[in-house]
C-alpha cells in the first residue's frame, strides 16, 4: 500500500495517473463522439428521433444517396480546390511575411503582432466584413478594381458561379495567413545564427542559405504548419455561412458546409454523418504527418 | 379570537397562492421587437402572476436550434415559428392541441381565423397554434423614377411583360440603377418569392413542371441576364434586396409589408404599392402567405398559462397592423390608419393581395420541398440548366418527398 502511495507520489504510478486522466478525458469527448458519428452514418435519423440514443439501421443507404447525390462531385472538387488553394496560398504568404520579420528593422516585432489582429477576429465577424469587400454593385474590392482600371464591369464574387469558391478562398486565405506566419516565426528564431555565418563566411548567397539552411531547419515546424493548415480549412465553417451560403446552385459548396446543409437544414443526420465520417478519416491521415512531423522535433 | 385565527389562515393561504402561481415561461423568437415580443413584455407586467422571458433567435437558426432543443427536450414553452415549419412540428406531437381550449376560449375565435394561416397550423383537423399575422409580398415601386423614365406612376405594370418592359425602361446602369430588386437566394425566402410566379402560370409545390412555370423561370433569368436586377439577387435576402430599392439603387422591389417602415424612413423618393403582375390580363392571382405561427408545446409545465398568452395576444390583434404593419390573420379587423398616407394606401394593396395568398405545404417535409424548388431555379438562374428540365427535376425530388 505504502509502495503504491508513494510511486503514486513519486515515479511510474504517477506517470500513468495522468495518462488514465488525460485518455478518459480524450475517450470521453472525443473518442465516444467520433463512434457515435460513424454509428449514425448507418442509420436513419431526423429530429425527433434524434433524442432517443438508438435508431433504425440503414446499412449503407445513406452512404449511397450522399454518393450518388448530383452535387457530390462539385463538392468533392470544390473541397479539394478550397484545401489545397487555401494551404498552399497561406503557407507561402505567412512564411513571406514571417521571413520579412524576420529580418531586424525597426518596429518588425511590432509590425508582426498587428497581423495578428485579423486571426484573433471570430469566423463570423471576418465573413461579415468579406461580404461587404466582396459586396457587388458597392463592394470595397470592386470599387478599387475598377478605378484602378483593371477590370470594367463590376465582378460579382458572391454570386458568379466562377467566382463564388474563390470569394471565400481569398477570406480565408487573408484569416489564415497570420497564424501561419506566427507559427513559421517561431521555427526561423529557433534556427541557430552561427549556422547562417558559417555559410556566408563559406560564400554561400541568400538563396543557396535558404535552401540549405532554412528550409532543412524549419523541416518539422513547416510539417506541423501544413498538417494544421490542412486541418483548419476543412473546419472552415464560418466563413461559408457570412459569405456565400454555400451558393449559388451549390457552386461554393464545401464538405463541411454540406454535410451541416445536410444535418441541420433538410434534418437528414445520418447523410451529414456520412461526410463528418468520412472528412474524419482524411484528417486523421493528416494529423498521422503532423504527429510525425512533431516526433522530428522533439528528437531535435 | 377565531375571528382572528380564521383571518390569517385565510391570509397564508392566499401568500401561499400567490407563491404558487408566479409561473416563468419561455418564448423563442426572431425578433423581441415584433408583435408577440412586444406583447410579451405587456403580458408579464400584468399582475397575474406569469412571466414570460423573451429570448431572440436569428431567423437562420430558429428551426435548427428549436430541433435541437426539442430533441433534448430543452425546448420552451412557446414559439413563435414561420408558417411553413409548422406541420413539421405538429404533424409530430411537438406542439400542444389547443382545439378544444380555442372551442372553450371566450376570446379566440377560431372560425374567424382565416382559411389560409388556419391550414398552415392544423393538422389532421386540430389546431395546434395561433396565426401572429399574415403576409405577403407585392410590388413596391418608386414613382419618382417611373417619371423620370417616361412611363405613368398611376398605372404600374399589372402583366409580366408590361413588368419586363418597365424594368427595362427604368434600368440606368449608368447611374446605377436596377429595374427590380428581389430575392432568388437558395433559402426559404427564394422558395417564398418564386412561388408566387410559378401559381401565376398555373403550376404549385406538387406541380412545379406544369406547363407555363418554365416561362415564370425564363421572366426571372431574363431580368438577371439582361442586368434587370442585380447578379447578387441570388445570394441576397429580402430585406437586403428592398435595402437597394430604399436607397435608390433599384425602381422596384418585390417584398412583403414588414418594409413599410423602414421604408417610409429611409426612402427619399415617392413610392407606392400594387399587386403581383399576373402573366396575362385577367390571368390567375396568386401570391406567397407569409409570417409566423405561435405554438405551445407539448411538453410544457403550464399550457393553461401559455394558453392565457395566446388569448391576450388575440386581444390585441388589432394592434399588429397600425404597429407592427403587419395583417391580422382573423376576419372583422379593421387596418386603422397609422399616420402615414403611402403606408396607409400599401395597406389596401396588401389586404387584397392577401386573398390570392396561398400557402406552403402544409407538409412536414417542407424545408426539403422548398430545397428541391431552390436547387431547381438556382440552377436555371446559374446557366446550368434548362428551364423545363430543371423544374422536371425539382418535380420527381419533390415527388419522391411526397409519396
Amino acid at each position: 500500500m505504502t509502495r503504491l502511495i508513494r510511486s503514486l507520489r513519486d515515479g511510474i504510478g504517477f506517470d500513468t495517473l495522468l495518462i488514465i486522466l488525460a485518455l478518459f478525458y480524450l475517450f470521453v469527448f472525443a473518442g465516444l463522439p467520433l463512434i457515435y458519428n460513424v454509428i449514425i452514418s448507418f442509420q436513419r435519423v431526423d429530429v425527433f428521433s434524434l433524442g432517443t440514443l438508438w435508431h433504425p439501421n440503414v446499412g449503407f443507404e445513406n452512404y449511397e444517396r450522399v454518393f450518388n447525390d448530383p452535387l457530390a462531385r462539385r463538392v468533392l472538387i470544390n473541397t479539394l480546390i478550397f484545401t489545397i488553394g487555401s494551404v498552399a496560398l497561406q503557407f507561402t504568404l505567412g512564411f513571406a511575411a514571417a521571413l520579412f520579420f524576420h529580418q531586424r528593422f525597426p518596429g518588425a516585432t511590432w509590425f508582426r503582432g498587428l497581423f495578428l489582429a485579423g486571426w484573433i477576429m471570430p469566423g463570423l465577424v471576418v465573413g461579415v466584413l468579406w461580404n461587404w469587400l466582396l459586396s457587388g454593385d458597392f463592394g470595397v474590392i470592386n470599387h478599387v478594381l475598377k478605378s484602378m482600371g483593371w477590370i470594367d464591369s463590376a465582378i460579382f464574387w458572391r454570386s458568379d458561379t466562377a467566382w463564388s469558391l474563390y470569394a471565400v478562398m481569398m477570406a480565408n486565405v487573408w484569416y489564415g495567413m497570420p497564424f501561419n506566419m506566427i507559427l513559421l516565426s517561431v521555427g526561423l528564431a529557433a534556427i541557430p545564427d552561427d549556422l547562417y555565418e558559417a555559410a556566408e563566411l563559406d560564400g554561400a548567397n541568400a538563396w543557396q542559405r535558404f535552401w540549405t539552411i532554412t528550409l532543412p531547419m524549419m523541416r518539422s515546424t513547416i510539417g506541423a504548419v501544413l498538417a494544421l493548415g490542412v486541418i483548419f480549412t476543412l473546419q472552415q465553417f464560418d466563413l461559408f455561412a457570412a459569405i456565400t451560403q454555400g451558393g449559388p446552385a451549390g457552386s461554393s459548396t464545401v464538405a463541411q458546409y454540406w454535410s451541416w446543409e445536410l444535418s441541420f437544414r433538410e434534418f437528414d443526420f445520418g447523410r451529414g454523418a456520412v461526410i463528418s465520417v468520412m472528412m474524419i478519416v482524411v484528417v486523421l491521415f493528416v494529423s498521422l504527418i503532423y504527429v510525425r512531423s512533431t516526433r522530428a522535433e522533439t528528437r531535435l | 379570537m377565531n375571528r382572528l385565527l380564521t383571518t390569517t389562515a385565510v391570509a397564508l393561504a392566499l401568500t401561499a397562492g400567490a407563491a404558487q402561481a408566479q409561473v416563468t415561461l419561455t418564448l423563442w423568437t426572431e425578433s423581441a421587437s415584433a408583435p408577440e415580443g412586444v406583447f410579451a413584455r405587456e403580458f408579464s407586467e400584468i399582475d397575474n402572476g406569469i412571466t414570460i422571458d423573451v429570448r431572440e433567435i436569428r431567423f437562420d437558426d430558429l428551426v435548427a436550434d428549436t430541433l435541437r432543443a426539442f430533441a433534448t427536450r430543452t425546448n420552451p414553452d412557446l414559439i413563435a415559428i414561420d408558417n411553413p415549419d409548422h406541420a413539421a412540428f405538429s404533424s409530430r406531437g411537438a406542439f400542444l392541441d389547443i382545439t378544444d381550449m380555442v372551442a372553450a376560449s371566450d376570446v379566440i375565435d377560431a372560425d374567424a381565423i382565416f382559411e389560409g394561416p388556419r391550414s398552415s397550423l392544423s393538422w389532421d383537423g386540430r389546431m395546434f397554434g395561433l396565426p401572429r399575422a399574415s403576409n405577403t409580398i407585392a410590388l413596391y415601386y418608386n414613382k419618382d423614377l417611373f417619371r423620370a423614365a417616361g412611363l405613368d406612376p398611376d398605372s404600374p405594370p399589372a402583366t409580366w411583360d408590361e413588368f419586363l418592359a418597365a424594368a427595362r425602361a427604368l434600368a440606368d446602369p449608368a447611374n446605377d440603377v436596377y429595374g427590380v430588386a428581389f430575392s432568388a437566394r437558395a433559402s426559404e425566402e427564394g422558395t417564398f418569392q418564386f412561388l408566387p410566379w410559378a401559381q401565376m402560370a398555373g403550376g404549385s409545390f406538387d406541380n412545379i413542371n406544369a406547363e407555363g412555370v418554365a416561362d415564370a423561370l425564363t421572366l426571372w433569368k431574363t431580368l438577371l441576364d439582361e442586368g434587370l436586377a442585380s447578379p447578387d439577387t441570388l445570394t441576397r435576402g429580402q430585406w437586403d434586396s428592398t435595402g437597394t430599392f430604399n436607397g435608390g439603387n433599384a425602381a422596384m422591389a418585390i417584398s412583403g409589408p414588414w418594409e413599410l417602415g423602414r421604408m417610409a424612413a429611409d426612402a427619399q423618393f415617392d413610392w407606392g404599392v400594387t399587386l403581383l403582375p399576373v402573366k396575362e390580363e385577367g390571368g390567375p392571382r396568386a401570391s406567397a402567405l407569409g409570417d409566423f405561427n405561435l405554438a405551445i408545446f407539448a411538453n410544457t409545465q403550464h399550457p393553461e398559462e401559455a394558453f392565457a398568452f395566446l388569448e391576450y395576444y388575440q386581444s390585441q390583434v388589432e394592434r399588429v397592423w397600425p404597429e407592427f404593419t403587419r395583417l391580422p390573420s382573423v376576419a372583422g379587423v379593421a387596418l386603422a390608419p397609422t399616420g402615414n398616407e403611402r403606408i396607409d394606401a400599401a395597406a389596401a394593396v396588401f389586404a387584397e393581395q392577401l386573398e390570392s395568398a396561398r400557402n406552403r405545404g402544409p407538409h412536414p417535409e417542407w424545408p426539403r420541398i422548398s430545397r428541391a424548388i431552390q436547387t431547381g431555379f438556382q440552377s436555371v438562374l446559374t446557366g446550368a440548366a434548362e428551364p423545363q428540365a430543371a423544374l422536371d427535376a425539382a418535380r420527381d425530388e419533390i415527388d419522391r418527398i411526397l409519396n
